[in-house]
C-alpha cells in the first residue's frame, strides 16, 4: 500500500470499515430478526417489529417441530446428500473417460454431457410428470433422487472435466509402467488429486439441492416425504395466523447448515482454493 | 505448469484442447472404454435428454390434463406464445434479474472481496467473510419467506425502518405493487447469495502472488489503480465462472418467486419458470407450458453459446 | 407446390409429436369405480381435503380414528391441504400426474365439471341422488351444486357463502348499524376510520380475496342471465356496464375502507383474519366457514361479540341485490378408485348426522349440507345466522373463479389484484378478461 498522506489513508480506513460493517447489519439483523420473532407472541409481532419479544419461551418452537419440521430437515438432508454423492461419483467417472481414456467420438461425447448444461429444470418439467406417472416415480424418494442427481451432472462434469484436463499425464503414463489398470489409477491417483475441485463441487451441488423446490413440489404429494423448502411454504399456509411459530419453524431450518458450514468452513475455504480458477 | 494447476479452463478453449491432446498416447480408442460414460449418459438420457426431446413434440399439441387426450394443433402455441405480454414480461424479469444479479454477485461481490482482502487482520478477513456466507447457507425459502414478512405493508421491517429514517412515504408494500414486486424478490436474492460469491472471489484473490502488488506499490500505484489493473484481470477465469453461475441461474429462478409473490400481483413477477407452471397447472395448458419450456430452452442455449464465445478470450500468464 | 410442401411438413411433425407424446393417453382403459360394489373392510383408501391447519387438521383425523374402531382393518392414508391456493394447486398436480387418490376435495362449479366430464369422478347417482335414503339427508341446493349433465357427483360437506363479519362493540361505541346499502358502507367507513379503526381488514395476496367481492358486486350491477351467458365461453361477451360500475364500486371500497389500501396485494388473507381477531379492525369479508376460526374463544372479537351481514348492493344496482355469492364445498370418490365401495361407505359415515353436527359445531364451523346439523344450540350464533341466510337466499351465486373455466378465472385473479394495487384500470381489466375468454372458446 502506499501513502499518500495520512489523511487520505484514514479516510479510505473508515470508507472500507463502514462498508464492511454495514454489510455486516445488512447480514446479522434481518437474522437475529428471524429468531427473536420466533419467540414472539402473535400480538408482538403485529407491533412494533423493533421490539423484543417479552418472554424467551420454546412454545413454538415445540408447536413447529412438531408439525414436521424435523423431518423436512431429514428427508432434505437425506435427499441432499444422497444425490450429491450420486453425482459427484457419476461426474468423475465420466470426467476421468472423457480426460484420460481414449473413447471414439471423444469430442461428440464431450459435446452431448455439457449440453445440459443451461438446460433449465422448468424445460423438462411437463414430460417428467408423465413419464413419472407411467414408471410409477411419483410421489417416491427414488424419483426425486434421480431427478437432483441427473440435472446436477453436466455442470460438475464442465468443472471436472477442466480440473482433470490439467492434470500432468506423466502420473498415469507412470501407473500404467507400473501395470496399475485404469480403474485403480482413477481411484488410487486421480481422484485424491482432484480433491478441491471434488470439493468445491459438492459445495455447488449441495447449496443447489438444499434449496431446490420445483420439483420437491410437483413430484411429491405431501405424505412425509416433503423437503425442506415445500415443507415450510406449507407451514406457513397451514399455520396462517401463527406467523410465530413459521418463524420458529425458519430458525430451525435454518440452523443444520448454517452448523454445518461453520463446522467445515476450514476444510472447504482450503478446497476452495485449489479447485477453482484464479 | 505447475503441479498442481487449478484452473477452470472455458469449456470451448477445454474441448479444442481435447482435440489436440490425445487422452492416452499409448492405446487406441476403444469402444469398451465407453463404459466410462455410461452412467452419466444414461442417467441424463432418461432424465434430461429424453424429457427435453418429449417437450418439444408436446409443443405441437394440445391437451387436456384431466382427460389425458391430445390433438396436434400445429405451430398454435408458438403463435399464442408470440402475443402473450406475460411471457414477454417474465423474459424482461429474468433479464432484469441477470442484470441485478450480474451487478451485485459478480462485480459488487469482486469488489466486496478486494476490500475484505485488504483488511490486515486475517481473523478479521475471515469473520467477514463467514458473516456474509451465512445467508447463504440458510435455505432459499427461510430466505424468501424471511424477506416476505420484511417486506409487509405494516408490521415489516423495511417500513418501520424507513419511518424511523423519516422516510416514511416511500413506505409502501413493496411486493404487492406492479413496479416493485420483482426488484424485491431480486433484492432479497442478492442479499441471499452476495456472501457465496465473495467467498469465492477471495479465495482466487489470495492466489494472486503478492510480489505483484507489492511491485506495483513501488511503482506508486494506488490500491484503487491496483485492483483495476492487478486484481481484475487475475481473477478473469473466476469471474467467467461466476458469470455462467450466476445468469443460468436468473433464468431458472423459480423458487424465489413462487414464495413471495407467485408471480403476482397482475403477473408482475412473473418469470419464465412460474410461468411455465402457471400455464400447466394453473389454467391448464400444458401443450402451451411446453412451448414456453422450448423458448426457455432455445433462450438458454444461446446465452450459454454467448459465454462461451466471450470466455474464448485469451488467459492472462505470468 | 409451396403450400403441399407446408402440409407434408406439418404432417410428419405431427405424427413425431404425436408418437414422442406416446399418442393420447398410454394407460390403457383404466378400471372404472363401483360405488355400487360391497365395501371391502380390508382395503385401504387415501383421502385429499381441504382441512389442514388449526384446528381444522383434527376433524377428519377423529373421523377415520371413529371408523376404524367400527372397521380395524381398512387402511386409510390421510393427506391435507388448506381451502385457498394450497389445495388448488395440489390437486392441478394430482390431476396431470394422474394419481388423485380415491376421495378428493372439489368446489363447485368448473372445478367440480372438469372431474365430472373426464371420468375423474364417479357417477354418485344411484347412491346419492334425490330420492335415494342417503340423497334425502342433505340439502337439495347442495346437491345439485355438484349435479352436471343430469348426474350426481359430489357428496357436499358444507354450505359456504360470503358475508362481512363486523366487530360489534365497535359499531355500537360509534353508534352503526349494519349498513343496507354500499353508499352507507363507505360512509360507516369513514366514521371508523375517524375513530382509529381499520374499517375493513383486507387482504389481496393470492388475487381470490378481491374476487369474492367483485363477484357478489357483478351479482348486484349485472342482470343474472347477461352474467351466466358470460361465465360460458361460448356465449360470452362480458360487455355489460355494470362490470365496469362494480370494478369501480370495489376500487372505492379498496382504497376509503380498507387499512392497507393499495397496498393489499401485499397482506395475506389471514393477516386480514388476525386484524378483526384482535379487535383492530370493525369488518372483515370472510366465508361463513371461516367465522369460527376468525372469532376464536378468548379472542377480543369474541369479547366484542360478531354480528354479519351481506355485502350491501348500491341504491341503483341493475343486477338482483338479494342475490347471495354461496357454493357448497364437497368430496368426490375417484371414477377410477378400485375401493370406491369402500370410499363411499366412508363418506356417508363422514356425513352421518352426529359427525355433521360435531363440523357445525365450533371449534370448526363449518356448517354441514346435511339437513338439521346446524341448530342455535350446538353452532356458534354467527354461523347460525349465516345458514339461516342461505338456506333462505333467493339465489345464489358460485365463486368467479370456480364459475369461470381456469384461464378466464384467472384473468379475474390477474385483474383482481391489478385493481387494487391501483395498476389497472376497470376497462382495462374487462379488455383483458374478454382477451383470455375469446381464447377458451
Amino acid at each position: 500500500m502506499v501513502t499518500l498522506s495520512n489523511a487520505g489513508r484514514w479516510l479510505r480506513a473508515a470508507l472500507v470499515w463502514t462498508i464492511l460493517a454495514a454489510l455486516v447489519i445488512a447480514v446479522l439483523y434481518p437474522l437475529a430478526w428471524m429468531i427473536s420473532n420466533g419467540f414472539k407472541t402473535n400480538a408482538e409481532l403485529f407491533g412494533n417489529p423493533f421490539a423484543l419479544p417479552a418472554s424467551w419461551g420454546w412454545g413454538n418452537f415445540a408447536a413447529a417441530w412438531q408439525q414436521g419440521v424435523g423431518s423436512f430437515v431429514l428427508t432434505s438432508v437425506s435427499l441432499t446428500v444422497l444425490a450429491t454423492v450420486l453425482t459427484e461419483a457419476i461426474s468423475a467417472w465420466a470426467a476421468f473417460g472423457l480426460t484420460r481414456v481414449r473413447i471414439p467420438l471423444n469430442r461428440g461425447f464431450t459435446v452431448l454431457i455439457l449440453a445440459g448444461l443451461m438446460l433449465a429444470p422448468t424445460v423438462a418439467l411437463v414430460p417428467l410428470v408423465k413419464m413419472f406417472q407411467s414408471l410409477g416415480l411419483y410421489n417416491t424418494f427414488l424419483g426425486l433422487l434421480a431427478l437432483y442427481t441427473a440435472f446436477r451432472i453436466p455442470f460438475t462434469v464442465f468443472l471436472m472435466r477442466a480440473y482433470m484436463l490439467d492434470l500432468p499425464r506423466e502420473v498415469d503414463e507412470a501407473a500404467a509402467i507400473d501395470g496399475a489398470s485404469k480403474t485403480v489409477t482413477f481411484w488410487r491417483i486421480i481422484l485424491p488429486m482432484s480433491r478441491p475441485i471434488i470439493i468445491t463441487t459438492v459445495v455447488l451441488n449441495v447449496l443447489t439441492n438444499w434449496n431446490e423446490y420445483l420439483f420437491a413440489m410437483v413430484f411429491t404429494s405431501g405424505t412425509g416425504l416433503q423437503t425442506l423448502p415445500v415443507g415450510l411454504a406449507d407451514l406457513m399456509s397451514k399455520n396462517g395466523t401463527q406467523y410465530p411459530l413459521v418463524f420458529a419453524g425458519m430458525v430451525m431450518a435454518a440452523l443444520p447448515m448454517v452448523i454445518l458450514f461453520f463446522f467445515c468452513q476450514r476444510y472447504f475455504v482450503r478446497g476452495l482454493a485449489g479447485g477453482v480458477g484464479k | 505448469m505447475t503441479s498442481a494447476p487449478a484452473s477452470v479452463r472455458p469449456a470451448v478453449a477445454g474441448s479444442a484442447r481435447a482435440a489436440l491432446v490425445r487422452p492416452d498416447r499409448t492405446a487406441a480408442p476403444s469402444w469398451r472404454n465407453i463404459i466410462w460414460l455410461i452412467p452419466a449418459l444414461a442417467v441424463l438420457a432418461v432424465f434430461v435428454y429424453w424429457p427435453l426431446l418429449q417437450n418439444v413434440a408436446f409443443s405441437f399439441l394440445k391437451w387436456n390434463i384431466y382427460s389425458g387426450s391430445q390433438s396436434f394443433v400445429g405451430a398454435d402455441n408458438y403463435v399464442e406464445l408470440a402475443s402473450d405480454p406475460v411471457f414477454l414480461k417474465a423474459l424482461a424479469n429474468n433479464t432484469w434479474y441477470a442484470a441485478i444479479s450480474i451487478v451485485c454477485q459478480v462485480f459488487g461481490a469482486l469488489l466486496l472481496a478486494a476490500i475484505v482482502e485488504s483488511v490486515r487482520s486475517e481473523r478479521m478477513r475471515r469473520a467477514f467473510r463467514s458473516i456474509y456466507f451465512i445467508p447463504s447457507a440458510i435455505s432459499l425459502t427461510v430466505a424468501g419467506l424471511l424477506f416476505y414478512f420484511i417486506y409487509q405493508p405494516q408490521s415489516g421491517l423495511l417500513n418501520a425502518f424507513l419511518a424511523n429514517l423519516g422516510l416514511g412515504q416511500y413506505a409502501q408494500a413493496w411486493l404487492g405493487h406492479e413496479n416493485t414486486s420483482i426488484f424485491a424478490v431480486a433484492a432479497m436474492s442478492q442479499w441471499q447469495g452476495f456472501g457465496y460469491s465473495v467467498l469465492l472471489f477471495s479465495v482466487a484473490l489470495q492466489r494472486i502472488p503478492v510480489e505483484l502488488y507489492e511491485a506495483a506499490a513501488i511503482d506508486g500505484i494506488g490500491p484503487v489503480r491496483q485492483f483495476f489493473s492487478i486484481s481484475m484481470p487475475l481473477v478473469r477465469e473466476m469471474t467467467g465462472l461466476m458469470m455462467i453461475v450466476t445468469v443460468s441461474g436468473a433464468f431458472q429462478v423459480f423458487n424465489e418467486v413462487m414464495v413471495m409473490t407467485s408471480g403476482g400481483p397482475n403477473n408482475s413477477s412473473q418469470v419464465l419458470g412460474t410461468w411455465l407452471y402457471h400455464a400447466g397447472f394453473v389454467t391448464n395448458n400444458f401443450g402451451y407450458a411446453s412451448a414456453i419450456g422450448v423458448a426457455v430452452f432455445l433462450i438458454t442455449l444461446a446465452l450459454a453459446a454467448l459465454q462461451l464465445w466471450v470466455s474464448r478470450k485469451r488467459r492472462v500468464e505470468w | 407446390m409451396r403450400k403441399w410442401k407446408t402440409v407434408s411438413v406439418s404432417a410428419v411433425v405431427a405424427v413425431a409429436a404425436l408418437g414422442l407424446a406416446g399418442c393420447g393417453s398410454s394407460n390403457g382403459p383404466a378400471a372404472s369405480a363401483d360405488p355400487a360394489a360391497q365395501p371391502d373392510f380390508s382395503g385401504s383408501i387415501s383421502i385429499l381435503t381441504a382441512f389442514a391447519g388449526k384446528p381444522m387438521d383434527s376433524y377428519f383425523q377423529d373421523v377415520i380414528a371413529a371408523y376404524k374402531a367400527e372397521h380395524p382393518g381398512v387402511t386409510i392414508n390421510l393427506s391435507q391441504e388448506t381451502d385457498d391456493n394450497a389445495v388448488k394447486d395440489k390437486e392441478k398436480v394430482l390431476i396431470a400426474s394422474q394419481s388423485l387418490p380415491d376421495i378428493y376435495f372439489s368446489y363447485a362449479g368448473n372445478w367440480g365439471q372438469n372431474f365430472a366430464e373426464n371420468g375423474l369422478a364417479a357417477d354418485l347417482s344411484a347412491q346419492i341422488g334425490p330420492g335415494t335414503s342417503w340423497g334425502q339427508t342433505f340439502g337439495p341446493g347442495s346437491l345439485s351444486a355438484f349435479k352436471y349433465d343430469g348426474k350426481y357427483y359430489g357428496v357436499p360437506l358444507y354450505n359456504d357463502a360470503k358475508f362481512m363479519g363486523y366487530n360489534k362493540a365497535i359499531f355500537q361505541k360509534l353508534g352503526l348499524e349494519a349498513p343496507t346499502s354500499f353508499e352507507g358502507l363507505i360512509n360507516d367507513c369513514s366514521t371508523i376510520k375517524a375513530a382509529g379503526y381499520t374499517p375493513i381488514a383486507f387482504g389481496n395476496k393470492d388475487g381470490w380475496p378481491g374476487l369474492h367481492y367483485l363477484q357478489q358486486l357483478f351479482a348486484y350491477n349485472v342482470p343474472r342471465a347477461t352474467l351466466d351467458a358470460d361465465l360460458n365461453p361460448k356465449t360470452a361477451t362480458w360487455t355489460d356496464p355494470g362490470y365496469v360500475t362494480a370494478m369501480s364500486q370495489f376500487t372505492e371500497l379498496v382504497t376509503k375502507c380498507t387499512g392497507d389500501g393499495t397496498n393489499s396485494n401485499g397482506v395475506t388473507y389471514t393477516t386480514a383474519q388476525q386484524q378483526q381477531q384482535s379487535g383492530q379492525a370493525a369488518m372483515y369479508y370472510q366465508e361463513l366457514i371461516e367465522f369460527d376460526a376468525v372469532n376464536k374463544d378468548g379472542s377480543q372479537l369474541n369479547k366484542d361479540g360478531m354480528g354479519i351481514f351481506q355485502l350491501p348492493a348500491a341504491a341503483n344496482a341493475a343486477g338482483d341485490p338479494r342475490t347471495l355469492e354461496a357454493a357448497p364445498e364437497g368430496y368426490m370418490i375417484n371414477g377410477k378408485s378400485k375401493n370406491a365401495a369402500l370410499a363411499l361407505d366412508f363418506m356417508k359415515f363422514a356425513t352421518s348426522a352426529k359427525n355433521a353436527s360435531v363440523l357445525s359445531a365450533p371449534p370448526y364451523g363449518q356448517p354441514s349440507a346435511v339437513i338439521g346439523a346446524v341448530t342455535a344450540s350446538t353452532s356458534s350464533a354467527a354461523v347460525a345466522a349465516g345458514t339461516e341466510a342461505v338456506n333462505k337466499a333467493p339465489s345464489t351465486l358460485v365463486w368467479l373463479d370456480m364459475a369461470s373455466v381456469p384461464s378466464v378465472g384467472d384473468a379475474w385473479v390477474s385483474a383482481s389484484e391489478g385493481l387494487v394495487s391501483g395498476d389497472l384500470r376497470p376497462n382495462a381489466a374487462l379488455k383483458a378478461v374478454q382477451a383470455a375468454s375469446e381464447k377458451a372458446k
